[in-house]
């Protein structure tokens, strides 16, 4: 019984502040109708700057803290907010969560740059000395003060929504921005209030979990924002008190399971799955309006696509020059480095084409491709090595096992949505990730295992052309299928499924259809990058990648089979540059970060856009075409 | 031309009863109209008939076989062709490929792998769904619309393609929601007379749902009342018109109130 109420309270008190964190991601949200996936890397960031007042320069805890929370975090708060998450408002949900896992990105190679990529650890603000609880349980004062301090700014946040004019102001705002800015409410100063604030409460879950965990830039912020997801989704990021009250339920679980449970061995690391088989059975079950409210009005991608097309003969003729170029550069050059990283951003342009279907073709979201590129990539490596088929078998064999996950994916985005979907399939990238990858009897004992290369395809040169010639073969699939009648269906589920069902249209087997052929896609991409470097790592399959594919595919074009190949060829000189440079490396991720979070507010087009329009005045000086003609730009918006 | 009939639907939301017992009948070829006040429930029922919305109790019937708990899809499959209030087409993509897909929905024999590996079955059955398009587009004078994009259209405009989009399904059943919203009162009329036109050339039996008087007296041949949920009246619209339950419940409460059309939400 002591034991029972001891673990109820840590597990109340280590709850309470993902519920405290949790109402600042929802805060933000309702405010702004970003979700904000760098808010786990917001607090780690923040926490660093109070480690360097505290341990570094010696400045007192409290201190440190006060001046972190109440001056660091709100300006930095106010500083996104201007800078970042004002000009992506209103943006396809795509673009909201690439630029803020950019965000997630650039904080942590700002953090890497200055503190290096180590584990430091963070005094406790309050001494641990045990307290006394009725009932018998003694419990550490530092845990008795993070639940007064948890419950408290929670409920400071809840009476200043309640009682105070600015909290009205906050209200009016969260249900129609445009009404409550003609009732004359400044709107920009309450987003920036919300972002401010949002950000203090992410500064003080950094500094209260961080002394219990570790400070680790690199893998806190996907922990926590795991356990806030979790948390935020019990109220379907639409309510303060039940995001609250699902950060407590996390907590007391997660207490109970590491104190009781030996799940651990049982079914692979079921306590890291486990916020995301909460948020994926919650999402799944959420009723039939707050499926709607995370779409209403919004849109995967932006509806707009270029006014002017290339003819069909222009398309063809820039398609077989590249073509040409890419199948005689290994004869041209002797650079060994240069034809592995050329053959590196061919097999990701593969990936990337999956994802131009997918998104482009269709209006779908996923954001758990490496699912799919690891299973498929695994099946392969152990089709060979356990069961001793020929490669080229296990490789077919090995892309079609991702086609049932795809499916099953499919189903879900039958039921949901948008940001809901997106969700689920990041839930789904980390439950594989956490319940098999990582698993001995799927990634081994050293948690790698081989992935040889298939007859005919062995040295560097002859992998080169397979990997060339699978790319085109699906670059023609994927012309049929965006210029057929399969390609006008998507179109049209894309645009409306209402509509779509009036005309006998069945969803339920285009949306099955769409992502198990992306999967299958994918599947080849992700087999031939393990041939390229002859393994499979437990590591190469992270769901932070699925996440930078998308950002990548955007960057170079979602819309166009053309983007996939721009996207794949600077994905390979990407790879290139940060190998001749080492400099570069330190400074990868805030490139990496900066580039998403600037360029994808820009234009959604993406470079192929960029490069399409620079050919199409080219060939206007050249007098081979006729300029555009004037079309107005349809409002960008549709109905899920 | 097929018949529809409802036998006492009701439609429930919670402890909402939004249609109580409602039963219609659209007869072979005919031209019913569905007319009641806004929030009468005429959306609910025309729902149920389209399977957007399940009966909580009651029967529709096409052609005489049960299709109440039957999907949307399926419902088209057998012949149902409908158009949305609130616009439903395909926004970004042009006034003639939303025909096609349509088309090509009902019509169109291409299989899956022919779609992908572009095999000689592809270009023959795109021919064939293309003519069908082409055929409805030319019948309701779409051309000058045909490469335009579908949001670029005017409302107007877009309404047509949408009952053109219904039409390339070959419908035999086509159930209309309230196609007058957002028109003008001449492109109402116009509108009108091409329902009317459809209707007699293409055999087809059409269910008109409506608040605009004017619209439903003029071009329906049999007409049903709802309100608060319940049929109040049916009959031909000198019936209807002179219906003095419907005089009250649609009309207010002055009996000689012109009948003016009710006002836009």
């Amino acid at each position: 019984m002591e034991e029972f109420l001891r673990t109820l309270l840590i597990g109340l008190a280590t709850g309470s502040v993902y519920a405290m964190a949790a109402v600042g991601l929802v805060l933000t949200y309702k405010t702004s109708r970003i979700l904000n996936l760098g808010y786990g890397a917001v607090a780690m960031f923040t926490t660093f700057v109070y480690w360097q007042f505290s341990v570094q320069w010696g400045m007192p805890l409290w201190l440190s803290a006060l001046i972190v929370i109440f001056v660091v975090a709100p300006l930095l708060g106010f500083f996104l907010d201007s800078q970042l998450f004002r000009r992506i408002e209103g943006q396809p949900i795509v673009i909201g969560l690439m630029a803020t896992v950019g965000l997630s990105v650039l904080l942590q190679g700002i953090v890497v740059l200055i503190w290096k990529a180590e584990v430091r650890t963070v005094p406790s603000l309050f001494p641990t000395t045990p307290i006394n609880i009725p009932g018998g349980a003694t419990l550490g004062t530092d845990q008795v003060m993070v639940l007064v301090i948890s419950f408290g700014s929670a409920a400071a946040l809840a009476a200043m929504l309640r009682f105070t004019r600015i909290g009205i102001a906050f209200r009016a705002v969260v249900d129609n921005r445009a009404v409550a800015g003609l009732m004359s409410i400044n709107t920009s100063l309450i987003s920036g209030l919300s972002w401010a604030l949002g950000t203090s409460f992410a500064a003080l879950t950094g500094i209260l979990l961080a002394p219990r965990l570790f400070l680790d830039p690199i893998t806190l912020p996907f922990f926590i924002i795991a356990f806030l997801l979790g948390a935020a989704m019990v109220g379907y990021l639409e309510s303060m008190p039940l995001a609250f009250a699902g950060g407590l339920l996390i907590g007391v679980a997660q207490a109970f399971l590491v104190q009781y449970g030996t799940f651990r061995g049982v079914i692979g690391n079921i306590g890291n799955a486990a916020p995301f088989l909460i948020v994926t059975v919650l999402l799944l079950l959420a009723p039939r309006r707050l499926r709607r409210a995370a779409t209403g009005g919004s849109f995967v991608v932006r509806t707009r696509e270029l006014a002017e097309h290339a003819s069909a003969r222009a398309r063809v003729g820039v398609g077989v020059a590249l073509f040409g170029f890419i199948a005689v550069f290994p004869l041209l050059s002797d650079s060994i480095s240069w034809q592995r990283s050329l053959t590196f951003g061919l097999i990701h342009a593969l990936i990337f084409l999956s994802l131009v279907i997918l998104t482009g073709f269709s209006g779908q979201i996923s954001l758990g491709h490496t699912a799919f590129l690891g299973i498929a990539s695994f099946s392969t490596a152990h089709f060979i090595g356990d069961l001793g088929w020929p490669v080229w078998i296990a490789f077919i064999i090995g892309a079609l096992a991702a086609v049932p996950a795809g499916a099953l994916l499919g189903l879900v985005a039958v039921r949901l949505h948008g940001l809901f979907l997106g969700l689920v399939t990041l839930a789904f990238a980390f439950m594989a990730q956490d319940l098999f990858f990582t698993e001995s009897f799927v990634s081994g004992r050293e948690g790698s295992v081989e992935v040889p290369r298939p007859p005919g395809g062995e040295s560097d040169l002859s992998f080169y052309y397979l990997v060339l010639m699978l790319l085109v073969v699906f670059v023609i699939v994927a012309t049929n299928l965006r210029t057929g009648r399969t390609g006008r269906v998507l179109a049209a589920l894309r645009d409306s499924e209402t509509a779509s069902r009036s005309l006998g249209i069945k969803v339920v087997k285009y949306k099955v259809f769409i992502f198990s052929l992306s999967a299958f896609i994918a599947a080849f991409g992700g087999i031939l990058a393990s041939m390229q470097k002859e393994s499979a790592n437990r590591l190469d399959f992270l769901p932070f990648y699925a996440i930078v594919y998308l950002t990548v595919a955007v960057l170079g074009g979602i819309f166009h089979i053309g983007g996939a190949i721009a996207a794949g060829l600077f994905y390979g000189l990407y790879r290139q540059v940060f190998r001749e440079v080492p400099f570069m490396l330190d400074i990868q991720l805030i490139l990496f970060g900066l580039g998403a979070t600037l360029a994808l507010a820009q234009n959604p087009e993406g470079m192929f856009g960029e490069m399409r329009r620079g050919g199409n005045a080219i060939l206007r000086l050249l007098g081979r075409r006729r300029p555009p003609r004037a079309e107005p730009l349809p409002v960008a918006g549709g109905q899920e | 031309m097929s018949t529809l009939k409802t036998e006492a639907v009701t439609v429930r939301f919670g402890g909402l009863l939004a249609v109580d017992q409602a039963s219609i009948e659209v007869t072979e070829g005919g031209f019913a109209g569905l007319i009641g006040p806004n929030g009468a429930g005429k959306t609910t029922l025309f729902n149920a008939i389209c399977g957007y919305a399940a009966p909580t109790r009651g029967r529709v019937l096409l052609d005489g076989r049960d299709i109440t708990t039957m999907a949307p899809s399926r419902r088209a499959k057998l012949g149902i062709g409908r158009t949305f209030q609130k616009l439903e087409l395909f926004h970004r993509m042009s006034a003639f490929d939303n025909l096609l897909v349509a088309a090509e929905s009902a019509s169109s024999k291409l299989d899956l792998v022919s779609d992908l590996l572009h095999l000689p079955r592809r270009p023959r059955e795109e021919r064939r769904c293309a003519a069908i398009a082409e055929g409805v587009m030319a019948e309701l004078d779409l051309g000058w619309a045909r490469d335009r994009r579908a949001s670029d259209l005017p409302v107007g405009t877009a309404r047509i393609l949408e009952l053109g989009r219904a039409l390339c399904t070959n419908p035999t059943m086509l159930l209309l929601d309230e196609p007058s919203s957002g028109l003008d009162s001449s492109e109402t009329k116009a509108f009108g007379k091409l329902l009317q036109r459809v209707n007699s050339e293409r055999r087809v039996s059409i269910l008109l749902v409506e608040h605009d008087m004017d619209l439903v007296m003029e071009v329906c041949r049999y007409i049903h009342v709802l309100d608060f949920g319940g049929i109040i009246a049916h009959g031909t619209p000198n019936e209807v018109a002179g219906d003095s339950a419907v005089r009250t419940a649609y009309l207010g409460e002055e009996d000689d109130a012109d009948p003016a059309p009710a006002a836009e939400r």
